[in-house]
């Protein structure tokens, strides 16, 4: 297989830690005009008390809100005003925040996260209208939807409900219904703090002149003292085979299966990608070929990892129905596909194949500036140092099809699956 | 810290592709990126789908489902093995004045790749097996897609907005009826007619080495047309304003769209029309989303788009709200489309639209693929390179008046069609409360 030369994708990095507490990243690249900012609170839905379940995506919702010198929805709109473009999300292990402009906006763009960083305006007017936003974004995405709400049933049947993953970030609607204002003051002076995050800036910048202008803005916050986490210990794997069917308005039965896999800092963890890419990524997949290709009985089948830092990520395997198909006949196909991959292990061009998908995939993440700024503040935030982005394409390579076969007899166990599935109500 | 000048962008123009035709009539446009270490390629075959026979339209969007099932040098599975196993993913997509093809891998691998784009469009299988199979796929998605409020939403509104008389009123990889009838044979037929160099573009974008006309000349150069004549589109006419309510049982939401037939990108009217629905519905802090969402929470989130194909296009307002305020979400969403007196389109809004249009152009095109996106879609619908350059220069001699007066032709609010995708026993009565009268539509 052709590789890469080695220095082709080694973007430059300048690190610094501001005074306050601020990780600053800055990476020039001077192709086109334009500057990604990009905030990463390290905060996310794991960090959630029980029963104000919900609040980490509802900040991303009420950050554009206003503030001292901001109208409410001001932050997005003074942004595409440049030319520019906005936005932020939540998830188990962060909420990031976002703008892409054009260079000369830079100092507006740090101004407008200062801004709200230091005088975010929490009222009970914004609270009540955006807690009505995320209801219906709830509504959208989730209930209205087939299979809207897979999500939520996968992460009930993969983790206790105690567990700082038990939950989706959407949260509870009741939780939210629940949280007064003191609720969310406290939340936001608990988590958004300069020494809470990092800060990226992707773009044409020169390293210093930029340090100097986030110096100027962000720089001025004062530190909160980071928020203590207590250690969450890796789980053993699912026991018991843990089930749960759903009778709902769906065009035809689906299947998924659920496994426990290591955090995501981990070989172990990116060797079980791999296994998952074998059983499930792409056409030539053992899930595709098998269930759709050779038995046609799905629609579509496929498998994947999801990476979680808190000492358990998540691996789902799926499978839709074709008409007239029922959840077991699926179920009974994908185990037979996962039994013959953990006692078989994958064949060594499969393992290339996952791995070249893997590069081209990574390299699309770092072709857009936005999406490189985000891998910069999630590897600085996650895993302790940005710098890990230049060597992961090599770290991933240097993954024999033998580690890839161990995770796969150690995570991928028929008994250690969790079974969701959805029975078309007739 | 009060709040920082914002400096003067740097002026930005889309950049100029080499060009290039081939013996065989195919055109090439390369666009060097370096830095970009992904190569993206897109083939953009002409192909209006207003030649497919009435009772087998989809086929020509089946030929692309099957394309990638296996070709005569790598047969069967074999073909999808060397593609993933060289780190390339193909994309197919049709519209309904063109199909286009894409790949994309990483720039080291582009001596692989390309032969394996060539070899997809000019020997495929298109076996009857697969053709089979791939009429079942398409036949679920499609209960699928009717089961999904959104997209059951934009194909009755399609449907509903444009003369049924023409091919653009209906989904472009046809519907059931007609999907059923799509055997091997017709699939190869239509693949002989409509795969022809000579009525075909190929996109490229990333770190290109040097030598890639060369490479791209051996990779296509045994490509010969089967088909001939020439290629004839459609121009749709628009439909009488409709109202339709989709009943969906029990839902929690009422998918909305109103709009009009709009225009494409050749029209005079297209720059004010974009700067006007821009301002009505395209910022956060849109006059609908504003209102909407910021003031109402009704929705997570209402927008005013355009879609413009080859002729003419689609104008509407999307958003989904919760049942029980929809009705009254429609109508005052229709009285933030009112741009008469003064409510007219203010010199403030349209300075902020010109700057978010113009502005974000260089970052959609930041990447090979966002190149790529940006030229293929010109290809696709017959317009030239030159267009992004003009468009831009044009968006910043646009009047507030222009864009107002643009708006309010071309979205004329006594003359909109309206399709709601919800519980229509919950929503009937309040619509007509409203003053609309929908004719409800129940599936069987």
């Amino acid at each position: 297989m052709a590789s890469m030369p080695p220095d082709v994708v080694r973007y430059p990095l300048h690190r610094t830690t501001l005074a306050n507490g601020l990780q600053v990243v800055v990476s020039p690249d001077p192709s086109v005009p334009v500057v990604a900012v990009n905030l990463w609170f390290d905060v996310g839905s794991r960090d959630e008390q029980p029963g104000r379940t919900g609040l980490a995506h509802l900040f991303e919702h009420l950050m554009f809100e206003g503030s001292a010198q901001v109208a409410a929805g001001e932050h997005l709109a003074a942004v595409q005003a440049v030319g520019g473009s906005a936005n932020a999300t939540t998830w188990f292990d962060r909420t990031n925040y976002f703008e892409t402009v054009p260079t000369g906006a830079l100092d507006l763009a740090l101004w407008l996260e200062a801004e709200r960083l230091g005088s975010l305006r929490l009222t009970q007017e914004t609270l009540d209208n955006q807690r009505d936003v995320v209801m219906e974004e709830k509504r959208q995405r989730y209930d209205n939807v087939p299979y809207g709400d897979v999500l939520i049933h996968l992460v009930e049947l993969t983790f206790p409900a105690d567990h700082p993953y038990g939950h989706p970030t959407i949260g509870s609607m009741a939780d939210l219904v629940a949280a007064d204002l003191a609720d969310v003051r406290s939340f936001f002076a608990t988590h958004y703090a300069p020494d809470n995050a990092v800060l990226t800036l992707v773009g044409d910048v020169d390293p210093a002149d930029a340090v100097a202008r986030v110096e100027r803005t962000l720089g001025r916050l004062p530190a909160a003292g980071r928020p203590r986490r207590s250690p969450t210990p890796g789980l053993p794997p699912l026991a018991g085979v843990p089930r749960r069917e759903v009778a709902a308005r769906v065009p035809s039965d689906a299947a998924y299966l659920a496994w426990r896999l290591p955090a995501r800092d981990s070989r172990h963890f990116d060797a079980a990608e791999l296994a998952l890419a074998v059983l499930g990524g792409g056409q030539t997949s053992r899930l595709h070929r098998r269930l759709v290709r050779t038995d046609e009985v799905a629609e579509g089948a496929g498998a994947s990892a999801t990476g979680l830092i808190a000492g358990t990520s998540t691996g789902f395997a799926h499978a839709r129905a074709l008409p007239g198909v029922a959840a077991e006949a699926l179920e009974e196909a994908m185990l037979a596909e996962v039994t013959r991959l953990v006692d078989e292990g994958p064949e060594p061009a499969e393992v290339d194949r996952a791995k070249a998908q893997f590069e081209r995939e990574w390299l699309s993440d770092l072709a857009r500036l936005d999406s490189r700024a985000d891998l910069f503040g999630c590897y600085a935030t996650l895993h302790g140092d940005p710098g890990e982005v230049n060597e992961r394409l090599d770290q991933v390579r240097s993954i024999e099809p033998d580690a890839v076969a161990a995770a796969a007899r150690m995570y991928l166990r028929p008994e250690q699956r969790a079974v969701l599935t959805y029975r078309k109500e007739r | 810290m009060s709040r920082p000048v914002v400096g003067a962008p740097r002026v930005w123009q889309f950049p100029e592709p080499e060009r290039r035709t081939l013996d065989n009539g195919l055109r090439l446009l390369a666009f060097h990126r370096p830095g970009q270490h992904l190569l993206n390629a897109t083939l953009v075959v002409d192909q209006p789908l207003v030649s497919e026979p009435r009772a087998l339209e989809g086929v020509s969007s089946m030929i692309l489902r099957v394309l990638d099932e296996g070709t005569r040098s790598h047969p069967g599975t074999d073909f999808a093995d060397a593609v993933e196993g060289c780190g390339a993913v193909l994309h197919g997509g049709t519209s309904q004045s063109a199909a286009h093809l894409s790949i994309e891998v990483p720039v080291t691998r582009l001596d692989a790749a390309l032969p394996l784009l060539a070899e997809v469009v000019r020997e495929p299988q298109l076996s009857d097996d697969d053709v089979r199979r791939q009429v079942e796929l398409r036949l679920a998605e499609i209960a699928q897609h009717r089961a999904h409020p959104a997209h059951r939403g934009g194909q009755e509104f399609r449907a509903a907005v444009i003369d049924g008389a023409f091919r653009a009123s209906r989904s472009a990889a046809g519907e059931a009826d007609t999907v059923a009838a799509i055997s091997g044979e017709a699939v190869r037929t239509a693949h002989a007619d409509q795969y022809r160099p000579d009525a075909s573009t190929l996109v490229l974008a990333g770190d290109l080495p040097a030598d890639l006309l060369g490479r791209v000349d051996r990779a296509f150069a045994g490509w010969r047309s089967t088909g001939s004549g020439a290629v004839q589109h459609e121009s749709p006419l628009a439909a009488p304003p409709r109202c339709l309510l989709v009943h969906r049982s029990g839902a929690v939401q009422a998918d909305v769209r109103l709009g009009s037939f709009g225009v494409d990108r050749s029209h005079p009217d297209w720059p004010a029309l974009r700067l006007g629905t821009f301002v009505l519905g395209g910022g956060f802090l849109s006059r609908l989303n504003r209102v909407l969402r910021e003031e109402r929470g009704y929705t997570y989130g209402v927008q005013l788009t355009n879609v413009p194909a080859r002729h003419g296009g689609l104008l509407s307002l999307h958003a989904s709200f919760r049942t029980e305020v929809a009705a009254a979400a429609i109508s005052e969403a229709t009285d933030l489309l009112v741009t008469d007196g003064d409510r007219g389109i203010t010199r403030p809004e349209l300075t902020d639209a010109v700057n978010y249009l113009v502005g974000v152009a260089p970052l959609r095109c930041a990447t090979a693929a966002g190149i790529v996106d940006q030229a293929s879609a010109l290809v696709e619908v017959g317009l030239d390179q030159s267009f992004v350059n003009r468009h831009t220069a044009e968006l910043l001699r646009i009047s507030p008046d222009q864009a107002t007066d643009a708006v309010q032709r071309l979205l004329p609010l006594g003359a909109l069609t309206l399709v709601v995708v919800g519980d229509a026993d919950v929503l009937a009565e309040p619509l007509r409360a409203q003053g609309f009268d929908p004719q409800v539509v129940v599936d069987d």
